[in-house]
């Protein structure tokens, strides 16, 4: 066991900081939430960077996150070594792993070709960070599989324990309330891509084998992006060789002593080898700012960063036209192009989701879009009165809109296959579509039609239709049609995603509850 | 001899009177309180009483659902599910007759959370003792056979199936297919599987659960009635403020009553119609005793 360092306490205070917040993300029984894990993406500089080189311009929501890069100019990369999740995940598993040496591709200059590519990327249009973001990374796995897998497990023994004690199970009740409302999320959801995030973070792990934070040292581009920044400050640790005489900072080190020179670039500021110098020689302090880059982000890596960021950018374009048709985006979202420059990929909307209408993307929307949020309404709908996914998306991609803004955001249009639906093409009742239709004037309504049935007799039968002016393309009714498989109604993307306009004040009726006794 | 053949007559003529015995209980059972006022709960305890007050129904320890409608994300005064100053009145009654449990429930359309909160149910509920709203458990649901005309089983939910006494409490609304929705479309609330699969048929679908799963209590919510745009509305001016309650022990009669408060007739409604023409309960005005409190 290390010894307990202030880092450390920082680090556990942040890992359970963002455990507690990831689980608050989820509707609490009021229309805002009090607390999402948004926060660490705001204040997390590859986001920021890359989302702004992106849109090219200035978005006030990630200010911390240029806060945060400002201050590694200052205290290095104290970001992975005080406050992020993963880094501390690695942390507490990395003692029980045997070491085999540094894996020589890793080694040198990998990970420039990795953030530079990505940051050039971002600058050209198609901004990719979040993909490799530990931050995401690590929501991602948390989201996708993890979260829903402790659901399952618990919700399955809870439900075979109805099975085996049946009603007095009753008296366990208020304890699985406190998991069910706490701890596991509202249902039970698959997503796609909840294998390939697993098997990102488990590649992270297994990266241990070869070396403490292998990741954070040798990949993780928010660690690349804060050391380059690092490297041109003040601060410094003194003395910057291993001791002749002792040398035993290289085995308290986690990432920066492989060579006899301190690489400043990947010390995590754990202060370890200060904290176990047995000479008390080992200093951190400001001196004179260095402004050298590493030699393995040359000007090599940097040209090569500016290639790779167009082939990136530009090969990873390609959008199926008939696959787009039901792309739809989450409410607020009007433009595809912008939503896709801004979007985090953290998948917080995903999990906040009320309904579980959000899945991410794998290649429907086109290699950028990979983990984007993509509405499936056969899956779950977009509900009415609810706004979470624009109050935890970190960057606005999805815009935080109020109730009655948001009611009218259209995410797409509704509309009938005639030779699936029931009072079309079996000439039978239904209607399930209108009644659950949000819109306070249905903009789903129906007609009664006087048909011959196919048993000869005349039979009266209440036809569908779709007010576009009226939809937003929420999507209940395609959710709710009670055919198997294939909906009869369908919400299908629109180019012109113009809110509705607002319901005309008319008269405004009076209030049937005031003066009423409660 | 004469007294054998008393019996005789008396035997063959009551296959003969079968049917009209039938009516005239039928037409004495049904008695239908309708009360007024603007305190809702008081108004629904008074309802109560003219049917002999809650201990008619409610033994103590007995477990007692009390089944409103919370099917939707909407705030009480859309009219869109039942008034939360209603069930509150109705719980406390059961409890006051010594009922051991109250469990109120439904199976929501929009997302549970949203609709218990948003009816105002749950917070009016809470912390009250022996008294339990818990969102569906899906495991809950029991296969029960109807052998009804159009549906042979259904899925239905455990703990109304075990309850001692059901106390039906939908609240008057329009709905686009079956024009009103009142108490006999209130048992959807404790189907479980694809139940927008029975709208095919609904009217007859409807009469198959209710003829074997029958509420002790059918208590109509017309506090304020959405008189069009069912069954969710959303826009105040779709609702209309009665203040009134209407309580029955046969769930027909009830709905036959309420359908009046929409300007239509009993027979308009294929769902009241065909309760009625199979036997569920009297739908014509005249045949039911209506007291007003």
């Amino acid at each position: 066991m290390r010894k307990t360092t202030s880092a450390r306490i920082a680090q556990l205070c942040f890992l359970a900081l963002f455990l507690v917040l990831f689980l608050m993300t989820e509707y609490q029984g009021s229309d805002r939430i009090v607390a999402a894990v948004n926060g660490f993406f705001r204040a997390d500089p590859l986001v920021a960077a890359s989302t702004m080189l992106a849109v090219k311009g200035y978005v006030p929501l990630l200010l911390p996150g240029l806060v945060v890069l400002f201050l590694a100019l200052f205290l290095g990369r104290f970001f992975c070594g005080w406050i992020c999740p993963l880094g501390t995940l690695l942390d507490l598993v990395t003692g029980r792993i045997k070491k085999a040496g540094a894996l020589p591709p890793l080694t040198g200059g990998a990970k420039y070709w990795l953030l530079f590519p990505l940051l050039f990327a971002s600058l050209f249009g198609v901004n990719l960070a979040g993909l490799l973001d530990p931050i995401a990374l690590l929501l991602r796995a948390l989201t996708f599989f993890f979260h829903p897998l402790a659901g399952d497990a618990v919700r399955g023994v809870w439900r075979s324990l109805y099975g085996v004690i049946g009603e007095r199970r009753d008296l366990l009740d208020p304890g699985y309330r406190l998991v069910r409302d706490y701890l596991i999320p509202f249902r039970e959801t698959l997503y796609p891509l909840a294998f390939f995030s697993a098997l990102l973070f488990f590649l992270i792990l297994f990266l241990e084998r070869y070396e403490t934070r292998a990741w954070c040292r040798r990949l993780c581009p928010l660690g690349t992006l804060l050391g380059l920044v690092a490297r041109l400050g003040p601060l410094r640790r003194v003395p910057e060789k291993l001791c002749p005489d002792c040398r035993a900072c290289r085995e308290h080190c986690p990432t920066s002593f492989d060579r006899e020179l301190l690489q400043s670039e990947e010390c995590i500021l754990c202060m370890e080898c200060e904290a176990r110098c047995p000479a008390r020689r080992i200093r951190f302090r400001f001196g004179r700012p260095r402004l050298d880059f590493p030699a393995s982000a040359g000007r090599r890596v940097f040209l090569g960063g500016i290639l790779g960021g167009v082939v990136l950018a530009k090969s990873f374009r390609f959008r199926a036209p008939e696959a787009q048709a039901k792309l739809l985006r989450p409410p607020g979202v009007r433009d595809e192009e912008v939503f896709l420059k801004k979007c985090v990929r953290c998948g917080e909307c995903m999990k906040v989701c009320l309904r579980s209408a959000l899945y991410p993307a794998f290649l429907q929307a086109g290699p950028e879009a990979l983990y984007t949020p993509l509405v499936i309404p056969r899956l779950g709908y977009c509900e009415y009165n609810c706004t979470l996914c624009g109050q935890v998306c970190p960057s606005g991609a999805i815009p935080d809109l109020q109730p009655e803004e948001k009611r009218r955001e259209v995410i797409g249009k509704a509309v009938f296959d005639k030779n699936h639906c029931l009072p079309f093409a079996k000439r039978t009742d239904c209607i399930v579509c209108e009644e659950h239709c949000p819109v306070p004037g249905k903009a789903i309504r129906s007609e009664a039609v006087t048909l011959t049935g196919f048993d000869g007799k005349p039979v009266t039968v209440q036809q569908p239709y779709v007010v576009d002016e009226l939809c937003n393309g929420c999507g209940i009714c395609e959710n709710v049609c009670p055919l198997e498989g294939k909906a009869a109604i369908e919400v299908f993307r629109v180019k012109d995603r113009t809110p509705l306009s607002a319901p005309s004040r008319d008269a405004s009726p009076p209030d049937p509850y005031a003066g009423v006794k409660g | 001899m004469e007294r054998r053949k008393f019996l005789k007559v008396l035997g063959l003529s009551s296959l003969f009177l079968h049917g009209w015995l039938k009516e005239l209980f039928a037409a004495q059972g049904a008695t239908v309180a309708v009360a007024q006022g603007g305190d809702h709960a008081a108004t629904t305890r008074k309802a109560l009483a003219a049917l002999g007050g809650m201990q008619r129904f409610v033994k103590p320890g007995q477990t007692v659902v009390v089944k409103p409608n919370i099917g939707w994300d909407r705030t009480p005064e859309y009219a869109a599910t039942t008034n939360p100053a209603v069930v509150k009145a109705l719980v406390e009654e059961c409890l006051k007759a010594g009922a051991k449990r109250v469990k109120v429930f439904d199976r929501t359309c929009n997302d549970p959370r949203r609709c218990y909160t948003s009816s105002g149910i749950e917070a009016t509920l809470k912390g009250m003792r022996n008294v339990e709203v818990k969102q569906i458990e899906e495991e809950r649901f029991k296969k029960v056979a109807l052998n009804g005309k159009v549906l042979k089983d259904a899925e239905l939910y455990g703990e109304a199936l075990s309850a001692d006494v059901y106390i039906n409490v939908p609240v008057a609304k329009h709905h686009g297919l079956s024009r009103l929705t009142l108490g006999m479309k209130n048992v959807m609330g404790i189907m479980g599987g694809n139940r927008g699969a029975i709208h095919r048929n609904l009217d007859q679908a409807l009469a198959d659960v209710n003829a074997v799963f029958r509420p002790q209590l059918t208590v109509i919510d017309a506090t304020r009635i959405l008189v069009a745009h069912g069954p969710q509305g959303g826009s105040l001016a779709d609702v209309k403020v009665l203040n009134q309650i209407i309580a029955s022990t046969d769930m027909v009669a009830a709905d036959a009553y309420a359908t009046t408060l929409f300007g239509l007739k009993p027979a308009d409604i294929a769902v009241t119609r065909t309760a009625y023409q199979r036997g569920l309960g009297e739908m014509r005005l005249d045949r039911m005793r209506i007291v007003r409190a």
